[in-house]
């Protein structure tokens, strides 16, 4: 029998509301004006050389501040599908899939709406639900009435810091529909993110990760990023 | 003292008189610090109580000195306890008051005992094996019938295209062969893989259905993965081109240790499969040609094939697919065809 | 009756398993864009816990993990679950050499509208090689009411057997037994 798709992490079931906790950044130059191009909203923009530089020494920061682990690289494709209703805000949904590793199951994602009025927060909170899946996901969420928006290539470096996950990485775009093999950067920088997943109502993790970041003050600026305003 | 239980019988006197001599000793060192410590006592002049002084500390040291002479004398007549002892050191664990704490020399006891009877039973084994005319391999027939006189012990014929003469068993070199032609010997056993390569290689090509994957994690034994269809993995480990040990796994059972070696000694989960291992092994001792061995091996594989309809055939004898609760997983060594285990003549 | 010839079989007691099956219907939302009352059945299989069936009639089957029913939740403004619909099917493990049988009582709602049997062969990854082994070993206990090659074998050709094959099976059955009231037996690989 094959095996089934399985999470490493326990059932959390319905009960608990998992959030995820987000701070972004970007490694070098100043931020240029965002596309309005779905999840990579930041677009950075900044000159090559520099950011070649700025991205080693922040790899090697992190290589010291995190968990003492192997640093891992990733190459995911992603694609964001809406489901659209009656309502105003169409559903979305994030399926990605791993290039480089093929045993891995797909990750299906779903993202809240930023939580409301935690101004005092230091993170951006929304509701998450991950789920690994099998690799037909695809057909099935067509199938479900979904339609792919938009899709991309991300590549880059993760670490991880207790339940911080911090991910380094670049953002291509797919030049043709399907071909995951022509694909081109989308900007010369990095994008840096700090998130957490932890049930929800643990603001104090909020706090862990405002102190790591300042951690990282003069390589990348990472702040709560209100995704509406650059929409 | 348990010294004296250690050996009874044995100095028994020598060690009361030892210890009344360690005693006397200290006596006498604790006099000494006395009259140390007392200095002079108030005697009628300065000359009196220095004289006084002297003569008892004088006194005192003659003694200290003398009951070490009697304490050093007699401590060679006790000797050391531990040698009189059969188990030797080991023979103190037994006096350990808290053994309940530690049931080491329980343990010891229970590990000698049965590592006596393991020594034993594998030379009876070996007796008896050693009767046995079941030799496998041209080496163990050349090595039993009588030596060669070169150095060259025992020796494989390759075929005329390679029209050689290698030695099977080479990573382990005889002290003797090492002087002479150690590198001819390094080409020869080169020589030698590639062959076995080749062999493996062309009944690979020969059969669409099975593929072979070899792989020499240990030197240069190798070890054979075989996936016959969708249906069972074998693995067969190889020495030189002599068949050692097959195991037969299911199609989706996992082949590999955490390490990801190939998993040689765990044998499958499935009834069916533990059987056709079983049978694989009948498979190695009957086909047997210690002059050509990849015929050898190019027969047992031929035989192996035949599993591929292991769930599809019926029996040829009682025409059922089961029989309790296995499919026919017997395969005739000339016909090929298909019986339960029960059924076969 | 049937427990009882397995155990004279030889076949041994190995715990309890479950499946069930949940419908959801296609709100009106999305269906006013051409997709019309389609049906989506979310199951689960206790050999399986922590995953998550989903599957469309005739269409593919998805297995995710559980976090799939948490997901449904937030989706319920375009699914909505029918609760009225739910079947399972419950009862005893069995096994016999190299086969699991499980023998289930399959319920909807409070009634019980039948029975299920399903067989698995495991040492085999490709169903159509050991149908007709299966089909010899269901003879020598269900007699009759063996019953004819599932039509997910006809699609399958050599492709290897997986979970979700199973489950499409148990939800072919469910919809059988959904819309005629009393089926007696259904075999299952």
């Amino acid at each position: 029998m094959e095996a089934p798709p399985v999470t490493m992490m326990p059932v959390t079931g319905g009960t608990i509301n998992m959030m995820e906790y987000l701070l972004q950044g970007k490694a070098g130059g100043q931020r240029g004006a965002g596309g309005g191009w779905g999840a990579a909203e930041l677009c950075v923009s900044g000159t090559g050389s520099v950011l070649d530089q700025s991205l080693e020494s922040l790899l090697h920061r992190l290589r010291g501040l995190c968990d003492n682990m192997e640093p891992e690289t990733f190459l995911d494709h992603e694609m964001v599908f809406l489901l659209k209703g009656q309502q105003a805000s169409p559903f979305v949904l994030r399926a990605r899939r791993s290039m480089d590793k093929a045993a891995v199951p797909w990750h299906l994602r779903y993202l809240g709406q930023p939580e409301v009025g935690d101004k005092n927060r230091h993170a951006l909170v929304r509701n998450c639900v991950d789920i690994a899946t099998s690799d037909n996901l695809t057909d099935f969420l067509v199938e479900m009435g979904f339609r792919m928006d938009h899709e991309f290539v991300a590549k880059g470096h993760v670490f991880r810091k207790g339940i911080m996950k911090i991910v380094v990485y670049k953002i291509f775009r797919i030049l043709m529909p399907g071909n995951t093999e022509s694909i081109e950067p989308l900007s010369l920088s990095y994008l840096v993110e700090l998130n957490v997943v932890a049930p929800a109502g643990q603001d104090v993790v909020s706090d862990d990760m405002r102190n790591f970041a300042e951690q990282l003050k003069p390589l990348v600026h990472l702040e709560k990023i209100d995704p509406k305003r650059l929409m | 003292m348990a010294d004296g239980v250690l050996s009874p019988g044995v100095n028994l006197e020598a060690f009361s008189q030892a210890i009344a001599a360690i005693q006397a000793l200290r006596s006498s060192v604790t006099r000494v610090f006395d009259c140390l410590k007392d200095g002079m006592r108030n005697k009628e002049t300065l000359e009196g109580r220095e004289k006084g002084f002297v003569a008892a500390f004088q006194e005192s040291l003659h003694s200290v000195s003398r009951d070490l002479g009697e304490l050093e004398r007699l401590s060679n007549l006790v000797g050391k306890p531990s040698e009189n002892h059969p188990l030797h050191n080991s023979g103190l664990l037994s006096l350990d008051p808290v053994q309940d704490k530690t049931p080491l020399y329980s343990q010891l006891l229970q590990a000698y005992k049965w590592s006596n009877k393991l020594q034993y039973h594998a030379g009876l084994a070996s007796g008896l094996l050693n009767q046995q005319s079941l030799k496998r391999s041209a080496n163990q027939m050349g090595v039993s019938a009588k030596r060669r006189p070169k150095a060259q012990p025992t020796t494989l014929v390759l075929p005329p295209q390679a029209g050689l003469v290698a030695t099977p068993e080479l990573p382990i070199l005889p002290h003797d062969s090492l002087r002479e032609g150690s590198e001819k010997r390094i080409k020869d056993l080169f020589l030698l893989l590639r062959y076995v390569d080749d062999v493996i290689n062309r009944i690979d090509r020969m059969f669409p259905e099975m593929s072979i994957q070899l792989s020499r994690p240990n030197g240069t034994s190798a070890m054979l993965l075989v996936t016959l269809g969708k249906v069972l993995k074998v693995i067969v480990v190889m020495r030189s081109l002599f068949i050692d040990r097959t195991i037969v796994k299911g199609y989706n059972e996992n082949v590999y240790t955490d390490d990801g070696k190939l998993d040689i000694w765990s044998k499958s989960n499935y009834q069916v499969f533990q059987k056709v291992t079983d049978h694989a092994t009948t498979a190695l001792l009957h086909y047997q040609l210690p002059q050509m061995p990849d015929v050898v091996v190019r027969s047992f594989m031929t035989w192996l094939r035949s599993y591929i309809k292991l769930f599809q055939a019926p029996c040829q004898r009682c025409g059922k697919f089961l029989q309790d609760g296995l499919p026919p997983t017997w395969r005739d060594f000339r016909t090929l065809e298909a019986f339960h285990d029960t059924c076969r003549q | 009756m049937l427990s009882k010839k397995l155990e004279l079989l030889g076949a041994e007691k190995h715990g309890a398993f479950g499946v069930d099956c949940e419908t959801y219907h296609t709100a009106a939302a999305i269906s006013s864009q051409g997709q019309t009352g389609k049906l989506m059945y979310v199951m689960h299989n206790s050999e399986y816990p922590l995953s998550c069936f989903a599957l469309f009639e005739n269409g593919p089957c998805l297995i995710a993990d559980a976090n799939f029913d948490t997901l449904m939740v937030k989706l319920k403004g375009f699914f909505q679950n029918a609760k009225a619909n739910k079947i399972e099917s419950r009862g005893t493990r069995y096994q016999y050499c190299d086969f699991l049988v499980k023998v289930g009582t399959v319920t909807m709602g409070p009634s019980a509208r039948g029975i299920s049997v399903e067989v698995e062969y495991c040492p085999c990854v490709i169903a159509n090689d050991c149908w007709n082994l299966l089909m010899e070993f269901m003879q020598s206990f269900m007699g009759s009411h063996t019953p004819s090659i599932p039509s997910v074998f006809g699609t399958k050709h050599d492709s290897i057997y997986s979970p979700a094959d199973t489950m499409v099976q148990y939800m072919e059955l469910f919809n059988k037994i959904r819309k005629q009231q009393q089926v007696p037996v259904a075999g299952i690989r």
